[in-house]
């Protein structure tokens, strides 16, 4: 290795280095608004991860550019080149750096995990944890009660609408909403098939299962309206079966579900539904038979889909 | 001759006339015969490698009786009660009767093996027949049994798992008599094993194989509670 | 100095009608039990489902090319998407890997032919059974399959006609078979590399890609199994009414999807495992230096190997499973990428300090590579939990795989193509238009897909017929990129047929490579040699003065001449 070498590989190493570090601060406006204490941890994952992976990308990227382009053979040179087998040292090294990068991005990734509390079933979540996301799932045991902690709402998903459900209140609708800055504790369950509970804004997903109720929790940060979406594909009208949750200040929200509990509760409306009807009168089938959706949620309140979210 | 049936036949564990072969299978040792296999010598061409892809996919085949395993594990653990409404449970006697005789056949074809190792085809022929006879009788168990089961394959998870293993199994132990009795018709041929017992080898591993199944199914549904 | 020469190779032998020759075209429609005729029949068999499954692949682009789901019924949508997977996954990529496998195997390790013709053919014969069945089931009451190629219960038990026969359980019965042809197909490659390789080619001396294809056949054996319970087991919820996944019925339907992945994830390296021989083959021809590292690489398939089946739960992340598998399995994945990095590193150092040649099997391959690279990259943030939970089910894992499956198999299956098909047809192709294809099928890749990871980061769930207004600009730029890769392979498609009917004819050793089917004629003879040969150093002898085997007089004789 001569120094010219070193020179140009140290050089070449920072100015990677340097692109890749400012990689990782864009990375964050790639993602959703963070609307979740979640979502801030997990965006600093994804920049940690997006600056590593820039850097060994743009390494060995260059290394197989230079070479395709300054090391070609010349045009009627069949000969062989160097009769280079291997490298003990280097053969180490290349085995040893990942194994110790893994390890690193292994343990920084379960501090974040930690950090959200994500538990799995049968786990109960820490109580007065920083209000991380945190999913369990508990079929045949009862929660402990807490008398401090807020109520758990429940989420109801089916083929093809969500229904939210507060039990204080005693009040259903097809949005979610839920005060600022306070711990969001579900109950997911679904009537039929495996759905899937997904807010991008908060970063957080769980997967609902038919013949479970799963504990979800999470801790919003920011006001406004966000997307709810069907992760786990289930079914015909599964693309359209999204609704929104909005985020607002506690004196909203309590108005918001006085304004629920004098309504009485009428049939939502539905897009899955709407679009299925309109296929059943359509003379001329476009399609296969497909599973009949469930009746529209009957609901103190529902949403349009002409609002706008974030 | 159809093609494909042609080559299913010759592609059967039995000796066949067209196959380049010689006589290298063993017995159950030959079992063996494929571990540290490495390119050596000349000649090898000539050298008889179905044993060492018998047994091969006699691993495969038992990761799949691996996975039924797991999955009545899994839901035995996971349901609380799950016995059908109204069954206390399953009669170990009889199964323990059957259990018997099906392991008992495993010496009985190891036996058999040993007379036709020794070119004594009589004494082979009768403790083959004799291995028949119990797996059949193993059969004829399992289906009296089943017939007086007061639940159904559909009657919950319990009655689901139950036949799936005992039938995929059954569906064996049929395939090992089946087997068995093909060998039993070829050791009429003339000149039937101048190119090795690979057909009897192979038969009598499958049955081994299906004793061991057998042992590991009687401890899960039968004796685990 | 040229150390390599176009002379006939020292094991010619003429007369015969041999293989892949074009006059010999009536072979590939015959029950052969040679293994070069059943290597083709599965190359193009595989091709022609890889045609049907990118033109699936066109319909799904061209209705999301639009927010709306406005082009065709949801529940063709659904059906596409499905049967996209289903088939590029059973009837493309698992069998073009094993024609390779079944063509080049025992050229490689100097065998006459497999251990197992006729089970050999037998395995291939079967691919179009279950290939016609899964076309069939399109038009069949009901559709095809409309539950995506993972098949979950309790969607898939949902059988809206009622139907006895209907897509989903003629999808079960074609699983089922594709499960017993890959397992016959692994017991005969596993017999055949272990028993019959030359004399003088101890493990060490036996090419990489044999190294890659014994390790991804070795998943095929311990995993298919699985995968055949679980197929068994939701085929008879859903025919006779079982209950194993059914939760109605007191099943558990994840139990389900981790019989699934427990193969369907290892599955993905018997995917990528031969592609990665195929590039240890590759690089060291065209940049005419050894594969660097090649005893670690070598190794390095049978570790991945290993470590595949224990990593499974990642794909289950959201499903509910508890916080210590998530991070136990998050540990393992990420450990993969250990000797995965092996291979790639040692696939640059091979490249460097080489003489290039940017022939269009070294531009697929290069390509490949870094796409692979790239692939292995956003593998790695799946991997991490937290992460995961925001992007599974997401565009950004279908990025992600796409990146895999496309850049890498695909492209890698194209390199290999180019490179063996002088030998394996005896004509040369046209280098330009392998360069057009090249550059048509890099650019549609990655325009195609690459959006595919922004659209994700933002929340756009996969398998979705319609979506929200705000990932219209990535879809838009998706088709454009759809559209292009479904050009590309027209340029490929003229340049096999007319050159394998009207190409130069090819040497034996077009390339000047080391490896014992380039000692034979192309293509090679009925039996491949007349005489066994006897290896007498390791493989990718580069810049070295070793010659492969002993010449057949007994004499020293590079391999070379």
């Amino acid at each position: 290795m001569t120094r010219r070498n070193i020179f140009i590989l140290s050089a070449l190493a920072i100015a990677y280095a340097l692109i890749s570090l400012w990689v990782g601060q864009q990375a964050y406006r790639w993602m959703p608004p963070q609307a979740s204490a979640e979502s801030v941890l997990v965006d600093n994952l994804f920049s940690f991860l997006v600056t590593i992976g820039t850097f060994i990308f743009l390494g060995i990227t260059g290394t197989l550019l230079f070479s395709a382009i300054f090391q070609r053979a010349a045009k009627y040179d069949y000969s062989d080149g160097p009769g280079i087998e291997g490298n003990i040292t280097l053969e180490v090294v290349w085995t040893a750096i990942p194994f110790a990068l893994v390890i690193w991005i292994g343990v920084y990734s379960y501090q974040i995990y930690d950090q959200m509390g994500i538990l799995g079933p049968m786990d109960h979540s820490a109580h007065g944890a920083m209000g991380m996301a945190v999913a369990e799932a508990a079929p045949s045991e009862a929660t402990v009660a807490e008398e401090s902690t807020p109520p758990q709402i429940e989420v109801r998903a089916r083929q093809w609408a969500w229904e939210f459900y507060y039990p204080d209140q005693n009040i259903t609708s097809t949005e979610l909403h839920l005060p600022v800055n306070q711990r969001a504790r579900l109950l997911l369950s679904s009537e039929d098939v495996i759905h899937g509970l997904y807010v991008p804004a908060f970063r957080v997903k769980q997967d609902v299962v038919p013949g479970e109720e799963i504990d979800f929790e999470f801790t919003p940060i920011r006001k406004g309206r966000y997307r709810l979406r069907d992760s786990q594909y289930s079914g015909t009208y599964f693309a359209a079966n999204q609704t929104n949750v909005v985020v607002e200040s506690e004196e909203a929200y309590q108005d918001w579900l006085a304004i629920a509990a004098a309504n009485s509760p009428t049939a939502a409306e539905n897009r899955a539904i709407a679009e299925f009807t309109q296929a059943e009168q359509n003379p001329i089938s476009l399609g296969w038979e497909s599973v009949k959706p469930a009746p529209a949620p009957v609901v103190n309140y529902s949403s349009s889909e002409k609002d706008t979210y974030e | 001759m159809n093609p494909l049936l042609q080559a299913l036949l010759e592609n059967w564990p039995v000796s066949t006339t067209n196959l380049d072969t010689t006589t290298t299978a063993q017995g159950a040792s030959a079992a063996h015969a494929g571990h540290g296999g490495h390119g050596g010598h000349g000649g090898h061409e000539e050298e008889d490698h179905r044993m060492f892809g018998f047994v091969v996919f006699l691993l495969s085949e038992t990761v799949i009786f691996l996975s039924f395993f797991v999955g009545y594990v899994v839901l035995k653990t996971g349901s609380g009660d799950w016995l059908p409404s109204g069954f206390e449970g399953l009669d170990t006697q009889e199964a323990l009767i059957n259990t018997i005789v099906l392991v008992s056949s495993s010496f009985v074809i190891y036996i058999a093996e040993r007379f036709l190792h020794k070119e004594n085809l009589w004494g082979f022929r009768a403790f083959w027949l004799l291995t028949m006879a119990m797996g059949a009788f193993f059969l004829y168990g399992q289906a009296v049994e089943w017939m007086h089961l007061p639940f159904g394959f559909t009657s919950g998870t319990f009655g689901g798992t139950f036949y799936l293993l005992t039938g995929f199994h059954g569906l064996h132990v049929l395939t090992g008599v089946l087997l068995q009795g093909v060998m039993l018709g070829r050791s009429f041929l003339p000149g039937n094993y101048e190119r090795g017992e690979f057909g009897v080898a192979a038969t009598s591993l499958f049955w081994h194989f299906v004793d061991v199944i057998w042992i590991v199914l009687f401890a899960l549904i039968y004796l685990w509670r | 100095m040229s150390n390599a020469s176009l002379e006939a190779a020292p094991f010619a032998s003429s007369g015969q009608p041999q293989p892949g020759a074009p006059d010999n075209w009536k072979r590939f429609f015959s029950f052969s039990t040679d293994h070069k005729v059943i290597g083709i029949q599965y190359i193009t068999t595989a091709f022609v489902f890889f045609l049907f499954g990118g033109l699936l692949a066109m319909v799904m682009r061209g209705e999301l090319i639009t927010p709306a789901a406005d082009l065709v019924d949801r529940t063709v949508y659904n059906g596409l998407f499905t049967m996209h997977g289903t088939i590029m996954l059973f009837m493309w990529t698992f069998p073009v890997l094993n024609g390779f496998a079944n063509y080049l195997v025992p050229l490689q390790i100097g065998a006459r032919d497999m251990a197992f013709p006729r089970l050999n053919a037998v395995a291939f014969w079967m691919v179009p059974v279950f290939g016609v069945i899964l076309v069939a089931s399109f038009f069949i009451p009901g559709g095809p399959s409309q539950s995506g190629w993972w098949a979950y219960p309790p969607v898939s038990l949902q059988n809206p006609t009622g139907n006895l026969i209907n897509g989903q359980s003629l999808w079960l019965l074609a699983v089922a078979l594709s499960g017993i042809s890959s397992i016959l197909g692994a017991v005969n490659i596993v017999t055949t590399i272990f028993r019959m390789r030359a004399p003088g080619m101890g493990w060490f001396r036996m090419p990489a890609f044999c190294w890659t294809v014994l390790a991804a056949q070795l998943i095929q054996l311990f995993g298919l199994p699985a995968l055949t319970a679980g197929a068994v087991m939701l085929l008879c919820d859903l025919s006779v009414g079982t209950s194993f996944f059914n939760p109605d019925l007191g099943g558990d339907p994840i139990l389900y999807q981790h019989f699934f992945w427990f193969y369907s994830h290892p599955a993905v390296y018997v995917i990528i495992l031969p592609v990665f021989g195929m590039f240890s083959e590759i690089f060291p021809v065209y940049s005419r230096k050894p594969l660097f590292g090649y005893k670690i690489v070598a190794v390095s398939s049978i570790i991945i190997t290993v470590l595949s089946a224990m990593v499974w739960v990642h794909h289950m992340f959201a499903s509910g499973t508890p916080g210590w598998m998530r991070m136990l399995f998050m540990f393992s994945t990420m450990l993969i990428s250990v000797p995965t990095g092996i291979k790639v590193f040692a696939w640059v150092a091979t490249v460097w300090g080489g003489k290039i040649r940017l022939s269009t099997p070294m531009l697929f391959a290069l390509g490949g590579l870094v796409m692979f690279l790239f692939s292995g990259i956003t593998g790695i943030m799946l991997a991490a939990v937290p992460f995961d939970i925001h992007v599974n089910n997401t565009y950004f894992v279908v990025g992600h795989f796409h990146y895999v499956i496309y850049g890498a198999t695909v492209m890698g299956v194209y390199a290999a193509i180019y490179h063996w098909f002088p030998k394996m047809t005896g004509r040369m192709y046209y280098e330009g238009l392998g360069k057009l294809h090249f550059a048509l099928t890099f650019i549609g890749a990655n325009l195609n897909f690459f959006p595919m990871h922004p659209m994700g980061l933002m929340g756009m769930p996969r398998r979705v017929a319609s979506y929200d207004p705000e990932f219209a600009f990535w879809n838009v730029l998706a088709s454009l990129g759809g559209f292009l890769l479904g050009v590309s392979t027209l340029p490929f498609i003229l340049n096999i047929l007319s050159s394998w009917v009207q190409g130069k004819p090819a040497p034996a050793n077009p390339w000047k490579a080391i490896g014992l089917e380039w000692l034979v004629d192309s293509p090679p003879p009925h039996e491949n040699f007349d005489e066994i040969p006897v290896v007498i150093s390791a493989p990718y002898g580069y810049g070295l003065d070793e010659p492969l085997v002993a010449s057949p007089s007994g004499e020293l004789a590079s391999e070379h001449n």
